[in-house]
């Protein structure tokens, strides 16, 4: 007889970014953390184009566990970089680290 | 200097005005549309949250719809908003990306000092507060957003004209337990209004942006076109008063 899967975790953090905007990060996770099932992100901040937000959900959703910070963040600065973007109110580095405390 | 037309103060329900931002957008982007400049008010009173909010996360449904309030959600960023039928002028500026700095914190500042110019014509020693405020001294009097598509610019902004923040409390996501008299005191003390630092009425704040925004450019003062109201109580229906636009997050 097998154990039955526990049940997905969702984390949700939430941070005044210093000098920024709000930032609130949800993190659904397989229990103990494998793999992330779902992330959203939302908050006052801002971001142009604003699709960007959706490609920097895709790639925190994409990311392996355990976390390589600074390959996602890299990862992330360059959706920004490719899609011209300009953040305000937050920094790819404060999303890494939110996801880090998400998944702790 | 640059034609602009502008549309004096106009009170809308919460969707039909972010319709029209969205129709003229459409228009000055086909180069049917002057650049435009409209101040408007909210009637009835509103809560507009940001494009990246979690309605859910910012708003009690409960509340507003007992209190007749409207809630939308915006097509920019920033945080949500109450917006006061008597409290407040709204505006926005609506015309080509490259009228402006392409830096966004820059093209704030720019914009943002048509209203700083707008307050001083009322007395009022406001400054521009980056990211996307305007202050009197440590207290916010105006908060703004924006959002570039399709080589189009579109910023809209609230110059406070009074507050009511246990209004404003009654109707954002905040527990009524934790909704204390300290809290009330405290958000009252960060902001400010133009009636606390003026004796104005709304319509000589109203005259004051028409002067202020006017600076430096070429007007025609003009009203919306047939069209646009057509265009925009249709794209009200079908987006903004929709659950599919206000509850996406």
């Amino acid at each position: 007889m097998t154990n039955p899967m526990p049940e997905p975790t969702t984390a949700t953090v939430i941070r005044k970014i210093p000098g920024g905007k709000l930032v609130r990060m949800e993190i659904t996770h397989t229990e103990p953390p494998g793999r992330i099932i779902q992330a959203k992100i939302t908050g006052d901040f801002f971001l142009h184009p604003e699709e960007t937000l959706e490609l920097l959900t895709e790639v925190i959703q994409a990311a392996t566990l355990p976390l390589d910070p600074v390959a996602l963040q890299a990862q992330l600065e360059t959706v920004l970089a490719e899609n011209n973007a300009q953040a305000i109110g937050f920094q790819p580095a404060d999303l890494v680290s939110m996801l880090e405390e998400a998944l702790a | 200097m640059n034609l602009f037309r502008m549309i004096p103060f106009q009170k809308f329900d919460a969707f039909t005005n972010m319709a029209l931002d969205e129709v003229i957008m459409d228009g000055v982007r086909s180069g049917g549309t002057l650049p435009t400049i409209r101040f408007y008010g909210w009637e009835p009173s509103a809560v507009s949250i940001g494009i990246f909010q979690g309605l859910h996360n910012e708003v009690n449904p409960d509340m507003a719809r007992k209190a007749g309030v409207d809630v939308v959600r915006r097509q920019t960023g920033g945080g949500a908003v109450y917006h006061d039928t008597q409290g407040e002028i709204t505006y926005s500026l609506i015309a080509p990306l490259a009228f402006f700095p392409v830096s966004v914190l820059d093209s704030y500042a720019v914009i943002c000092a048509d209203i700083v110019r707008s307050l001083h014509i009322l007395g009022i020693e406001a400054r521009f507060a980056p990211i996307n405020d305007i202050a009197v001294g440590e207290h916010k009097i105006s908060g703004n957003a924006q959002t570039r598509r399709n080589g189009v610019l579109l910023q809209h902004g609230t110059i406070l004209y009074q507050v009511d923040v246990e209004k404003m409390f009654s109707l954002l996501a905040v527990a009524p337990e934790k909704v204390s008299d300290k809290l009330i005191k405290s958000v009252r003390s960060r902001v400010t209004c133009v009636r606390d630092l003026a004796d104005v009425t709304l319509a000589d704040l109203s005259a004051a942006l028409e002067q202020g925004f006017s600076h430096g450019r070429e007007i025609r003062s003009e009203a919306y076109t047939q069209d646009e109201h057509a265009r925009a109580a249709r794209l009200a229906a079908e987006k903004y008063r929709t659950d599919a636009w206000n509850l996406r997050r």
